[in-house]
């Protein structure tokens, strides 16, 4: 029998007596039931800690333990990802008035503190540590970035603060076009690579003769025709690379580097999918195995050129050939027979591989080519249901892995000794309710939590509906 | 005076690298200046081997005269049954390898002696010795002591313990093998697995990507940037799960412990407990990440908060510069 009700879920994680189950299904509860589960969490002060400190504890939680007040707690909330945005406000709170810098560091760079705590650090932190984090932080906004910018100005951490803001992506136009002429050619070239730098300012730099601006400029698609021609000519390979690699050079240009002297730019070219078949075929023939490798991928590349790859010398060549979307099953068969393993595991994890040639593949003793038979949505359900016994755990995670892994293949699996898969169970969509409710008493606390997780989840998004199952 | 033996490992005409590492766990054993550590090579090219043995660290070297060249469980249980009574040592560390499996649990039961297979630390505590090895799928760690017994056999767990530096002079002797009758015979050898795959336990430069690098197609630009810079390319545990690298590039929990790294540049990888459980020793971490709250920062010795595609393609040109 499942539970009736999420009162009923939250009762029976009472009755459970497990912190973890409690934390589950926290979310749920009101009142002295609430206060109940709290008290099964914060039962002894280690089981507190872990909870505090563990990843998936749901935010509601980590609300509730902030509310012990205990510095060791505490501190794990500020690096726990899930803690709140209000929870981190009250937790600078009392690192201020306690003046904790390694606390409000850690406030500081919290992907989810709230401008106003973020601005307040900008304002009032005097430690040079919170600034640089705070810097770093991509939720504090434009404005927050330019009063930090602002206060850090003429300190000795202002170029190390503006080098962090170069590169954070809220940084405004107006701000990255006020600190690049202070700036050095590092943060300089980062200012040029930022989403929101200016035309003008670009187009200003491209006359910069400064390598390591250069490489920035080629690879961005703001830079005019007439830049990417100077730079395709340049000395240094990683400039005439980023040439190769932006989408917006000329035919004309990279006809030209495709035979380049540095393979750098080669593979870039190679990388390209508006390659004529006359470039695809120069450069799969290439000595660089790399720039071969690309073209055994791309899925501009005719099958001609395939085929011929697919025989290459290098297992690598070989095997972009059986990942590319583009392969036929003709040319996959032929791979499933390749002497190396990591190719024919390339062909196992292929969507265009047929049940046929995955058969054959279920043959194969390498752990990769198993898995990739285990993996792919193709293979017929009796040969999955013989890898749900496979000694090799990577296999059997395949088969639960299996977008189409029906029901009766993965049950055994729900006796698997791994924790791991047991937890991965309990979100598969192809298992009834009742199957992920048998877990509930798991001897893995993990096992335990996603069970009670997973059915606190259904009573929040449908209160009204459910749950009765034998 | 006591003495520990170890017994080295070969394959193939190689000198297995747990040899020095046992080596090092034994030096670690001696409780005073009078302590011995004495290392057996067993076989019938063991002489070979006596330069690369000629450690710091080793006080005496004894080359057993074997029938084959290569592993037999008999000869190598009857070599170290008759190498014990012969020295009396009070700890024997073998490596916890696919050949000690195949005689230490009987060599050890036979005669009564203590026994822990895949030992990670080993330690007096006071005159009692401890053996540390996992326990409920490497969950907790189990103290192993041994009451009463005069000879511990351990076998321990390669890349844990650190080989000692230096060359040594050790004093050579050696003796005949008991002759036995071998119920096993080598026909051929095959080696398992990703066979033609690189084992990352024993390199000492790691490129890592973890699921930061997005999609399968980028894998391969990592691959060149590794192999360019001399690095092995491994991996977090999503990386091989969708088979974009092979399960043996695996680092972590459920993957492999990189016990010789040194420099490990972890490229878009979040730092999960699983995954820093097998690299987090490293002495020096490099972590590229876009988070600057990212866990992999609380272990690298230098951490760059950017994008692994910018870090990769600027290292690319500087190889190529
Ligand atoms: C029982 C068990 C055993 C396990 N064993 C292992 C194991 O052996 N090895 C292992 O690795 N894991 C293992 N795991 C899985 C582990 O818990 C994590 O899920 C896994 O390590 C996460 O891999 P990741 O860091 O690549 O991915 P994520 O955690 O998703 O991290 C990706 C990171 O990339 C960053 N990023 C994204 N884009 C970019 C970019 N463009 N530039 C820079 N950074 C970027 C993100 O900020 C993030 O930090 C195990 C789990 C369990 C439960």
């Amino acid at each position: 029998m499942m539970f009736g009700s999420a009162d009923a879920l939250v009762q029976l994680a009472i009755k459970s007596r497990d912190p973890y189950v409690a934390a589950a299904v926290h979310e749920l509860a009101t009142g002295i039931t609430k206060l109940e589960l709290e008290a099964l969490i914060c039962g002894t002060r280690r089981t507190a800690l872990a909870i505090a400190r563990w990843e998936h504890t749901p935010a509601s939680v980590l609300t509730a333990l902030a509310g012990v007040h205990d510095e060791a707690i505490e501190l794990r909330l500020d690096k726990n990802p899930g803690t709140s945005s209000s929870v981190l406000s009250g937790l600078y709170e009392e690192a201020r008035s306690k003046d904790k810098a390694g606390l409000t560091k850690l406030i500081a760079q919290h992907l989810n503190s709230g401008t106003e705590v973020l601005r307040r650090i900008a304002l009032h932190a005097n430690d040079s540590e919170c600034l640089l984090a705070l810097s770093k932080n991509p939720a504090a906004n434009a404005k927050v970035l330019a009063e930090l910018s602002e206060r850090a100005s003429g300190s000795d951490i202002a170029v190390a603060i503006h080098k962090n803001i170069a590169q954070n992506a809220s940084a405004s136009a107006e701000l990255l076009t006020r600190i690049f002429d202070a700036s050095d050619v590092y943060t300089q070239a980062a200012i040029l690579g930022h989403a929101n730098c200016l035309a003008w300012l670009i187009a200003k730099a491209a006359a910069s003769e400064e390598v390591l601006m250069m490489r920035v400029l080629a690879r961005n698609r703001r830079v005019s025709k007439e830049s990417l021609q100077r730079y395709a000519a340049c000395e240094d390979a990683g400039v005439r690379a980023g040439v190769a690699a932006n989408a917006l050079t000329p035919v004309a240009l990279f006809r030209h580097l495709i035979k380049d002297k540095s393979e750098l730019v080669r593979r870039e070219v190679a990388s390209r999918v508006d390659l004529s078949e006359e470039h695809i075929e120069a450069l799969s023939r290439d000595d660089d195995i790399w720039v071969r490798q690309r073209i055994a991928r791309s899925p501009t590349t005719s099958l001609d050129v395939l085929y011929r790859l697919a025989v290459d010398a290098v297992a690598d060549v070989r095997r972009a050939v059986a990942r590319n979307s583009m392969s036929t099953v003709h040319l996959l068969n032929m791979l499933a027979e390749d002497k190396n393993a990591w190719v024919r595991s390339g062909v196992a994890y292929q969507a265009n591989a047929s049940q046929r040639i995955l058969m054959k593949l279920a043959d194969d003793k390498d752990v990769d080519v198993l898995s990739g038979v285990a993996n792919n949505p193709n293979t017929p359900q009796s040969i999955l249901k013989e890898l749900v016994s496979s000694n090799e755990a990577d296999v059997r995670r395949g088969v639960i892995l299996n977008k189409s892994a029906a029901r009766n293949t993965l049950l055994p699996l729900l006796e698997d000794p791994y924790y791991l898969h047991r937890v991965l169970l309990v979100h598969n969509p192809h298992l009834q309710a009742q199957d992920k409710w048998s877990l509930r008493d798991d001897p893995d606390f993990q096992v335990r939590f996603s069970v009670y997780r997973w059915a606190a989840n259904i009573c929040l998004k449908m209160p009204d509906t459910f749950l009765v199952t034998k | 005076m006591s003495k520990i033996l170890v017994i080295a490992e070969h394959r193939r005409n190689d000198l297995r690298p747990v040899s020095l590492e046992l080596i090092g766990a034994a030096n670690g054993l001696k409780k005073s200046a009078d302590d011995k550590v004495l290392v057996a090579v067993i076989g019938s090219q063991a002489d070979a081997f006596v330069p690369a043995l000629s450690v710091n660290g080793v006080d005496e070297l004894v080359v057993v005269k074997g029938p084959s060249a290569d592993f037999d469980p008999d000869v190598f249980e009857a070599s170290v049954s008759a190498l014990i009574a012969a020295h009396n040592p009070a700890v024997v560390l073998l490596p916890h390898s696919v050949d000690s499996l195949g005689y230490a649990s009987s060599l050890a039961s036979k005669a009564g002696y203590g026994f822990a297979t895949d030992v990670y630390i080993v330690e007096y505590q006071g005159d009692e010795l401890v053996a540390t090895r996992g326990g409920y799928n490497q969950k907790v760690n189990v103290e192993v002591d041994f009451p009463g017994k005069s000879t511990v056999v351990l076998t321990i767990r390669p890349s844990v313990f650190k080989p000692l530096d230096g060359a040594g002079s050790p004093a050579v002797s050696h003796m005949d093998a008991p002759s036995v009758q071998s119920r096993s015979q080598n026909k051929d050898y095959v080696e398992v697995g990703g066979g033609n795959d690189i084992d990352i336990t024993t390199v000492d430069f790691i490129m890592s990507i973890g699921r930061g690098i997005g999609e399968e197609t980028n894998v391969e630009q990592f691959r060149e940037l590794a192999d360019e810079a001399g690095a092995t390319l491994c991996c977090s545990r999503p990386i091989a799960d969708a088979g974009w690298l092979p399960k043996s590039r695996q680092v972590g929990q459920s993957g492999k412990v990189v016990g010789s790294c040194k420099l490990y540049v972890a490229m878009g990888i979040s730092g999960s407990i699983q995954h820093m459980a097998g690299m987090k020793h490293v002495p020096t971490i490099i972590a590229v990440n876009t988070d600057p709250g990212a866990s992999i920062f609380t272990i690298a010795k230098y951490g760059i908060v950017a994008d692994i595609f910018d870090i990769e393609e600027e290292l690319k040109a500087q190889l190529a510069a």
